[in-house]
């Protein structure tokens, strides 16, 4: 009874074509428009580890604790249409590495910001979205403002499908403008006041490779210009521009036996300041009864270090930065999801361990004592108006 | 990148399998969406974002924050 | 693994679902949408209903004012003019106006006068439609989507059970059937084909893999005239039944296309519909005046449960 499509003569080509067209067979086409609307909250929490005396003169010293709040809503509007509305709030306290000194022994440690910051963002994004037989267009908006810095960016983004449904197209463009104004007082600050532009663009292309597998490939071009500087770093110089790429992957796999599904992303990204990384996220979304599943996730994150960087700064040279973010180093972090649905409703909670090492990664470069582990919470409940 | 670039012509070149659209139930499935926990995913994105030197990869870059 | 089992009453005759699922918690939502989704299409597409849409387009025959439609009229429409094209114009949307000429329970035949009235009402070619609008010029005319809207209801039953969630389910429309998924450690569905006369017994047992089956011809519903056996299913230019096979059954990816491949061999004289189902490349089965079988559809080998 196996039906191959070199079996299938004209007419019978002729009446399958003529029934697909029928809504009944267009099930499961790539971003159509939401059928209900949806809204999501969700609070979370993170907490930078405590740097040890080892790393910091002065002794150990408390790091960044960040509380986030987020709040989302999708509504279909018209026949055509959707809005989406998406508004975040962040309260973050402690302190952050200021600077890194030579120790006695000869060792790099660092050297604390000392008083608590404390900073709240607050970010509102809209998203109007256009459907049609073939795809989407969205146009989006984003405002995000806390007490010493400013962002606001626009940007559109489509997705098309082939005839056969078979393959998406995706694109997407952005422009930023971001204003800093760095709070005054705790520690002396590169700038008074600066901004900085930031364009970017993404193309993508996802495709139905079997009845349970998916695949994407997606590729990246993101510039920024202006104040790229850490304002509140106390040796930090850095380009007043930034050419980004990223190359992307995914695939998507259903077990039918399992009842779970496998996802794998990849990124590599590079950029004009010898920045280079590459991330491994792995996820299995297992079903259990009862509209009940839990994802256990991993990621591997690995970078070499920016060409400017240094443990100890040299201040003679032209850019310079001791910021353990542009440190060679490995990061693996590794979690938790459990999600249960209650009719219309669901309920989810996550938890994510993240640590670093400069031995873990891939690429060598000084370790710097800056580095950051952290622990992450989240808990979340979304509604779905049917 | 070279491999990359053989895995996407490879891809491209397989012609894959016809799923017809009726075929595609479990592609339609939440759990086999790119992205099904979009909150958590911004959130994630923009944590790591603010600890490492890379970011993007997903769709255009947006906006910023003071994080990084 | 549990297994649901749900009977309805839609577009005349029994319904059955067959679902197989983790939990059941999740399938009476998605049985619900299934059956919705049959009365759904019963409601508009009936011809016995004044409200339904069908109703509305053969009310509003010779006035002069075209009906609007939406998507999925339409998308019925163009797919009953394919149906017409590649059957030479054997299935013919127009032609149930035929019916008002025979009386199949009374055992005799109308007038070749009666029929010849009702000819001129009949013909596809006539009608006027886009894909915002149908007409059909002659008060009079009809249109009867009986010949394909049960078909089309099975899959559409099966499409919502697929967006809720199920992944293995069969829909059973009387005979008209659409699998979704199959079930646990088979390769399909189970499923007989029935016995044109001993209707209790089934001709073939076949596996149905994700896709439809459906059946076309009813051996009950004929008039026997002075010997001769004439079947229910109308030549739309002559008006008088088709005389070919009794009954066909088509395995195909749609019940849709299923069930009009069955019809349309139905419409053809016996040995053209042999060669044209042979030709159409789908597992079927046809049974002759004779009961005799023919075609590639067979006993599969399965699991004495």
């Amino acid at each position: 009874m196996a039906r191959r499509p070199e079996d299938r003569n004209a007419t019978l080509l002729a009446l399958t074509s003529s029934a697909l067209l029928l809504p009944a067979y267009q099930g499961a086409l790539a971003d159509a428009q939401p059928e209900f609307a949806e809204m999501g909250m969700r609070y979370s929490k993170y907490n930078e580890d405590d740097i040890t005396a080892k790393k910091a003169f002065g002794g150990g010293s408390e790091r960044y604790d960040i509380d986030v709040a987020q709040f989302h809503l999708l509504a279909p509007v018209a026949e055509d249409w959707s809005f989406a509305l998406d508004v975040g709030w962040e309260d973050m306290s402690g302190a952050s590495p200021w600077f890194v000194g030579e120790s006695t022994g000869g060792d790099p440690k660092v050297i604390m910001s000392g008083a608590s910051i404390e900073d709240t963002r607050t970010e509102v994004s809209g998203t109007t979205r256009y459907y049609f037989d073939r795809g989407n267009v969205g146009v989006n908006y984003t405002h995000s403002d806390e007490d010493d810095y400013e962002s606001n960016a626009g940007g559109v983004d489509g997705a098309f499908n082939s005839a056969d449904g078979l393959t998406t197209y995706s694109g997407a463009l952005s422009v930023a403008h971001d204003d800093i104004d760095p709070t005054q007082g705790s520690v002396p600050t590169n700038t008074l006041h600066a901004d900085k532009d930031v364009t970017s663009a993404w193309v993508g292309v996802s495709r139905i490779i079997s009845k349970r597998a998916l695949v994407r490939f997606g590729l990246s071009y993101t510039y920024r210009e202006g104040f790229l500087t850490d304002p509140y770093k106390y040796r930090d110089q850095r380009p007043d521009e930034r050419k980004e790429w990223t190359l992307s992957t995914g695939y998507r796999h259903f077990f039918e036996e399992q009842n779970a599904a496998l996802h794998v992303d990849y990124r590599y990204f590079n950029d004009d300041w010898d920045v280079a990384s590459q991330t491994v996220d792995v996820a299995w979304q297992q079903n259990l009864a009862q509209d009940f599943r839990l994802t256990p996730f991993v990621r591997y994150y690995s970078q070499h270090e920016a060409d400017f960087f240094s443990n100890i700064a040299d201040t003679d040279d032209r850019y310079f930065a001791d910021d353990y973010r542009l440190s060679a180093f490995g990061a693996f972090s590794y979690g938790l999801r459990v999600q249960r649905d209650f009719g219309n409703w669901q309920v989810n909670a996550d938890a994510e361990r993240y640590k670093t090492d400069e031995s873990w990664g891939v690429y060598s470069g000084d370790e710097s004592p800056g580095l950051v582990d952290f622990w992450r919470y989240g808990i979340g409940l979304n509604y779905l108006f049917k | 990148m070279k491999y990359l670039a053989g895995l996407i012509l490879a891809v491209a070149l397989c012609g894959c399998e016809t799923v017809q659209p009726w075929e595609r139930g479990l592609l339609a499935k939440d759990e086999m969406q790119w992205q099904p926990n979009l909150m958590e995913a911004q959130l994630r994105s923009q944590i790591f974002a603010s600890k490492e030197a890379s970011s993007g990869g997903a769709g255009a870059a947006g906006g910023g924050c003071g994080c990084n | 693994m549990r297994r649901v089992e749900h009977s309805f009453k839609a577009m005349g005759g029994p319904g059955h679902l067959r679902l197989e699922l983790d939990d059941e918690a999740s399938a009476e939502a998605a049985v619900a949408a299934a059956v919705a989704e049959v009365q759904r299409l019963e409601r508009k597409y009936s011809r016995y209903t004044d409200d339904s849409l069908t109703s509305q387009i053969n009310r509003a025959a010779g006035t002069g004012q075209p009906v609007s439609l939406d998507s999925e009229t339409a998308g019925l429409l163009n797919y009953a003019h394919t149906l017409w094209r590649e059957s030479d114009g054997l299935f013919d949307l127009t032609s149930g106006v035929l019916r008002r000429a025979w009386d199949f329970k009374s055992g005799r035949c109308p007038r070749q006068r009666d029929i010849e009235i009702l000819l001129p009402l009949v013909g596809w070619e006539m009608v006027q439609w886009d894909k915002d609008s149908v007409y059909l010029p002659k008060a009079g005319m009809e249109l009867d989507f009986g010949g394909c809207v049960k078909e089309y209801a099975a899959d559409s039953a099966a499409a919502q059970l697929r967006r809720n969630g199920v992944v293995a389910a069969l829909v059973d429309l009387a005979g008209d059937m659409a699998a979704v998924g199959v079930p646990a450690g088979l390769s399909g569905w189970p499923v007989g084909i029935r016995h044109p006369v001993a209707k209790e017994r089934a001709v073939a047992r076949v596996l149905l893999p994700e896709g439809g089956l459906a059946s076309s011809g009813d051996y009950e519903r004929c008039v026997q005239i002075e010997g001769k056996r004439f079947g229910h299913i109308l030549h739309p230019r002559t008006g008088w039944p088709c005389g070919g096979l009794v009954a066909v059954s088509v395995l195909a990816g749609q019940c849709l296309v299923a069930g009009s491949s069955a019809t349309i061999a139905m419409l053809k004289p016996v040995g053209e519909a042999l060669d044209w189902l042979a030709q159409l490349g789908l597992p079927w089965l046809a049974i002759d005046a004779d009961l005799a079988c023919h075609g590639t559809l067979r006993d599969a080998d399965l699991p004495s449960a």
